[in-house]
């Protein structure tokens, strides 16, 4: 197969190498669309179900500080209740405590201002005054509807405490307090409720550093889903963010995979196609190239049957034209001898018109004579009877047959001593007619040369003329029997000429240029005694 | 005028007149006959210096009578209006004299069987 490669045709390989086809190219072209489109709806769907993953994540974060009023709630009924037993509050503190959480109080209204009144865990002792922001926030607490937030700095510590005022009696406030560390991202456990999102979670309604609580990642500020919600009197933001997929790996490839997919398929489809049409190209070529190919042959065909029927018809008319042609040539004798005898019976007076008007009638009779000599010519192909003859003597004899018409010389050249195998009679009508046609061919007078050249193996004899000559049209139809361009002749003086020629083994050249002249060479070939002589 | 005993044969009545009279015009002694058998005759007859024979006769055409004609023969000139090969081939291996093929020229018949009548003294 790869040797059979070597001898494509560079059209083959060029036809090869073409680009798409077109309805290719169009299925290509639509296939990628429908393709980069299902992606990008793809894309799109995952991204908005990652989203909503997102925010119900986010929700859920925000949703565990709803917990906190009742925590609050409960623990100042305990302080109201306990009636200073600061055992049962620390109890109570712990059960709801968690991780961070390290201090809880209860403040109460009085004269000297806001007094703890119950404590556990690390905040400020039972009977204590609070000031500064604490107190700021006490107040606010009293006066607001839930729990009230805010910062508590201590040193280098920072806390963050949560304040339901009223919640252990009129004038009470209760307390959670628990160490935040802003600085410090909070690692996230699997356990933990922000377990594969980025969190960040504000004291404020804008994720501003200053009131950042806590924060998972150090990457801040956090590009995500921001969250607001309400914590009693104040409003807190989630800002969340997802470092890994929520819907997956593998939802989130799901686009990539879906125009991978497709453009694979999109690829083979029209491969597929292009190979289909190329294949259909091909036999459709092929059926044009066999339809062709039995056009031509039918041409052939019909052109053959043509030429048969052509060669039949030629042959009847030869039957016919023989048949004729005899039987003229008797009369056409008697007329000759009769026309003889009323010559001798004019006497010598040159003048007499009868002797003109007999002068007519053999001329005339010498016309019919020549057609009936041309027409019988080519209808009996007599085989050539060879016999070695002059060629120079024989131009001669043709040449003294037919005296020149006035203003015309012949003229006979290259004086040449070959002989050759021919049959003289019909060698000799074959100048004639070639002589004749000259002569015919200059009613205005000109030179008729006939030249005999010896060249080896062969003889050139070229009859040229200076007369009208022939267009390319006429040079190609002289051959054919019956075409002539003369006013008198049957057109067949060439077509025997040209079988004779044939017959002798010879051929026939004609060189014509109108209005400048015509040359006919018969190239005949030397007798074999001749070849084979020293020259 | 030289005399010399010639043969016309022709079996076309128009062709044989006008030979006679242009033969006798020029001042042969002229016989004819219209067919091979009657030419064969006279021959065996008369000791003619020409003949001047169509070949197409019928009967027995111009070549046979040709062949059989006995020593010393006259000189044949043998007319056609046809040209059939094989018989024309035969006249000549028959030693005719002259082949003439018609329409011929007046002049040249006579040329011929003079060159003929010489030939044969």
């Amino acid at each position: 197969m790869a040797g059979a490669a070597h001898h494509e045709p560079a059209a083959d390989k060029r036809a090869r190498r073409r680009p798409l086809r077109f309805i290719s190219a169009v299925i290509l072209v639509v296939l990628a669309g429908v393709v980069a489109a299902s992606s990008l709806i793809t894309r799109n769907v995952i991204r908005d179900q990652e989203q909503l993953l997102l925010s119900e994540r986010t929700a859920v974060l925000g949703t565990s500080f709803t917990g906190i009023q009742s925590s609050l709630l409960l623990l100042g009924a305990i302080a109201r209740s306990d009636q200073g037993n600061a055992q049962l509050f620390a109890d109570a503190a712990r059960s709801v405590a968690t991780s961070s959480t390290q201090a809880w109080l209860v403040t109460t209204q009085s004269e000297t201002g806001l007094r703890v009144t119950a404590a556990a865990g690390n905040g400020p002792a039972v009977g204590q005054v609070i000031s500064g922001a604490q107190e700021q926030l006490a107040h606010r607490a009293l006066s607001a509807r839930g729990p009230v937030s805010g910062f508590l700095r201590n040193g280098p510590n920072l806390a963050l405490a949560l304040a339901l005022g009223q919640a252990a009696g009129p004038g009470t406030v209760v307390w959670q307090e628990s160490a935040v560390s802003p600085a410090t991202p909070v690692r996230s456990t699997p356990t933990s409720p922000w377990r594969n999102l980025d969190i960040a979670l504000y004291l404020s309604d804008r994720p501003d550093p200053s009131a950042l609580v806590v924060t998972t990642t150090k990457d801040l500020p956090l590009a995500g889903l921001r969250y607001p919600f309400r914590v009693g009197a104040d409003t807190w933001l989630i800002v969340s963010g997802s470092p890994h997929p929520l819907v997956g790996p593998l939802a989130q490839d799901m686009p990539w995979i879906i125009l991978a997919i497709g453009a694979l398929t999109a690829v083979l489809t029209t491969a597929v196609v292009e190979t289909l049409g190329r294949r259909r190209d091909y036999a459709s070529a092929l059926v044009e190239e066999r339809t062709s190919s039995l056009r031509s042959a039918i041409a052939d065909l019909e052109t053959a049957q043509a030429q048969l029927v052509r060669q039949e018809k030629l042959a009847a008319v030869g039957q016919m034209a023989s048949a004729v042609g005899h039987e003229l040539r008797n009369p056409l004798g008697v007329v000759m001898n009769v026309l003889y005898l009323m010559e001798s019976g004019t006497g010598d007076d040159a003048n007499a018109p009868m002797r003109r008007h007999l002068a007519t009638a053999k001329r005339e009779i010498s016309a019919a004579t020549l057609i009936v000599s041309d027409l019988l010519d080519f209808a009996t192909s007599r085989r050539p009877i060879l016999a070695p003859v002059q060629v120079s003597e024989l131009v001669a004899e043709a040449l003294s047959v037919v005296p020149p018409p006035d203003g015309v010389q012949a003229v006979q050249c290259g004086e040449t001593q070959v002989v050759i195998d021919a049959d003289r009679d019909q060698i000799r009508q074959a100048l004639l007619n070639l002589i004749t046609n000259g002569y015919d061919s200059m009613p205005g007078g000109g030179t008729l040369t006939v030249s005999a050249t010896s060249v080896p193996g062969s003889v050139h004899i070229t009859v040229t003329d200076t007369g009208i000559g022939m267009n390319e049209e006429t040079r190609d139809s002289i051959f054919t029997p019956f075409f002539t361009k003369k006013t008198r002749g049957i057109g067949l003086g060439l077509v025997v000429t040209k079988r004779v020629v044939d017959a002798h083994g010879g051929a026939i050249t004609v060189d014509s240029t109108p209005s400048a002249g015509t040359s006919f060479t018969l190239t005949l070939p030397v007798a074999a005694a001749m070849m084979s002589a020293p020259q | 005028m030289n005399g010399s005993a010639v043969l016309v044969v022709d079996d076309e009545v128009g062709m044989r007149d006008t030979m006679v009279a242009i033969l006798e015009q020029h001042g042969y002694r002229v016989w004819s006959a219209p067919d091979g058998e009657t030419a064969f005759s006279a021959v065996q007859d008369t000791a003619f210096d020409v003949v001047v024979m169509d070949i197409r006769l019928p009967g027995r055409d111009g070549v046979s009578v040709l062949q059989e004609m006995g020593v010393p023969p006259p000189r044949v000139i043998l007319m056609t209006a046809y040209a059939h090969e094989e018989r024309l081939r035969a006249a000549v291996e028959a030693n005719a004299f002259a082949v003439l093929h018609k329409p011929f020229e007046t002049r040249r018949m006579l040329g011929l069987v003079a060159d003929a009548s010489q030939a044969g003294k």
